[in-house]
């Protein structure tokens, strides 16, 4: 389904992804684990087109989609929650959920039940439907993590990319957030997850790739990665 | 009395006016962070083709003023497409910062000896859709044109913000202005939002032009000054505030006209900017500006 291949990346002269590859096949959910600074939001950005890579190839599907601006890739069905949420503050919760649909409402016809996927989107997330006429900057941290989450799946996107979704988050929250995307992996979603809960991560995931300086370190199934002693140590010691 | 309310409605015209056109920097400043220092070359142009289509110039008249707003405008908008590709996208895309404001100065400059070359350098007189007999209201005497500006006016701006607030490429167009990274996510092309943004301000721009000509003359020269008093009035207001920008503008106007009358008509732009100077030093994002406040 997606698949990255020797991807560099570079802020302005300081190079941050030295060659990553990764593959998420249809239908799983792959974990990006790794300290702060590793690079994983910045392989998030290169896939989603906030960033254009130095070198490699990001294929969808069939498609290279490396390089193009992060419209097109979205129109293609690659959905972000980003970093810090992103969400549009001025705006309701509703309508930033109808922004998210964004290319399926253009050209004056709705592709697909815009609307009934918004209904879906607010069971799934109770707390966004008693605050939908709200404007989105007036939510609690938790609140804004959820309508971020919301606001991706308004694509129906083919992969969904969740950039450290439990972020700043309570714990009773972080659970939450976890407990959706367990709901969404047996709903059959594509996902791709950066986290900083590296054990939780690999609970839910299928396969985990651990990133370290911008090179990915080890690979190999959650729950090989779950017993590995090194990323036990280095990810997954003390409190968790 | 009579005076005061009568020089009260000039002025609240002439506001209105500055409102529209500082209205047009709002809406590429908004989206793209970079302003059309052309402005008043935009306005200078819709009103002299408003007049090419409307007036006898060019052999005309063609269309009766209500029939030559379309075309008028659409005018507006493209010559804003021109801009926006020629004078702000390279500056965006090589990330200048400043090569924006020399580029919209240059071009403005071009599209002025441009229209001294079609329509002459001297003020052309603009034939006036409605009656010129003042009306009376309260004992003052008003040009029933001058209250088609602020009709009109208004008219035009709750169009945007209905659009904005209503339509999906509204809603588009304000999450390009928060937050253009994540409005690119959402599948929004950006970029075209930018092009759009321009297009609309030129258009706001030549709409003025035609609402203010026939109270003024019409010539290649008419945009210069009323360009860079409503950049005062988008700053006096602030430059991210819709109500900003009709208070800024009516302070403006007001101040022009009693001054005019009461003190001199060669001091009747001193007060305005004696006004935009104590903006600038005591609350630099303008009377009704918002600092941005980032919740991370």
């Amino acid at each position: 389904m997606l698949k990255v291949e020797n991807l560099t990346a570079a802020y302005g002269k300081v190079s941050v992804l030295h060659g990553v590859s990764l593959t998420v096949r249809k239908g799983q959910v792959v974990t990006l684990i790794g300290s702060n600074g590793a690079g994983k939001t910045t392989t998030m950005r290169a896939i989603s087109g906030m960033l254009v890579p130095a070198s490699g190839t990001i294929r969808l599907g069939q498609q290279d989609i490396t390089g193009l601006p992060a419209h097109r890739i979205s129109r293609l069905g690659v959905a972000h929650s980003p970093e810090g949420r992103r969400v549009f503050p001025t705006q309701t919760v509703r309508d930033n959920l109808l922004l998210g649909a964004f290319s399926r409402l253009t050209f004056g016809r709705a592709r697909g039940d815009v609307e009934g996927d918004l209904e879906r989107a607010l069971d799934l997330f109770p707390r966004l439907r008693e605050r939908k006429d709200q404007l989105a900057g007036t939510l609690s941290g938790g609140e804004q993590q959820m309508l971020a989450m919301a606001r991706a799946l308004m694509l129906k996107p083919e992969v969904l990319l969740l950039d450290e979704p439990s972020m700043g988050l309570a714990p009773i929250l972080v659970e939450e957030v976890f407990h959706i995307i367990r709901r969404l992996k047996e709903e059959g979603m594509t996902m791709l997850l950066v986290e900083q809960f590296a054990a939780a991560a690999l609970g839910v995931a299928d396969y985990g790739y651990v990133m370290e300086n911008g090179r990915i370190a080890v690979e190999g199934p959650a729950v090989q990665l779950q017993d590995d002693p090194k990323v036990r140590a280095a990810y997954l010691g003390g409190g968790h | 009395m009579a005076i005061l309310l009568q020089l009260l409605m000039s002025g609240i015209a002439l506001g209105m006016i500055y409102a529209v056109i500082a209205f047009g920097y709002q809406s590429t400043f908004a989206t793209s962070g970079t302003l059309n220092f052309g402005q008043g070359e935009a306005l200078m142009l819709g009103a002299l083709v408003g007049l090419s289509l409307a007036g006898t110039v060019s052999g005309g008249p063609y269309l009766n003023y209500w029939l030559m707003l379309p075309p008028v405008l659409l005018f507006g908008a493209l010559q804003g497409v021109v801009v926006e590709r020629i004078a702000v996208r390279p500056a965006i895309k090589t990330k200048s910062e400043f090569g924006w404001i020399m580029s919209t100065i240059a071009l403005g400059i071009i599209f002025r000896n441009v229209a001294e070359n079609i329509w002459g350098r001297d003020d052309l007189p603009f034939p006036s859709p409605l009656p010129t007999d003042p009306i009376h209201i309260f004992g003052a005497s008003v040009l029933p044109m001058e209250l088609l500006v602020v009709v009109g006016a208004l008219v035009m701006m709750l169009g945007v913000e209905f659009f904005n607030r209503r339509t999906i490429y509204g809603k588009a167009v304000v999450a390009t202005s928060t937050d253009r990274d994540a409005a690119g996510l959402m599948g929004i092309n950006t970029s075209m939002v930018i092009t759009f943004s321009y297009a609309l301000s030129s258009m706001t721009a030549a709409f003025a032009g035609v609402l203010i000509a026939p109270v003024t003359l019409t010539g290649a020269s008419m945009g210069a000054v009323l360009g860079l008093k409503a950049f005062a009035v988008a700053i006096i207001g602030g430059l991210n505030s819709g109500l900003g920008v009709v208070v800024g503008g009516i302070l403006l106007g007001v101040a022009e006209t009693t001054t005019g009358f009461y003190v001199s008509t060669g001091y009747k732009d001193v007060p305005g900017l004696i006004l935009l100077l104590l903006v600038l030093s005591v609350k630099p994002s303008g009377l009704f500006g918002k600092t941005t406040i980032k919740k991370v």
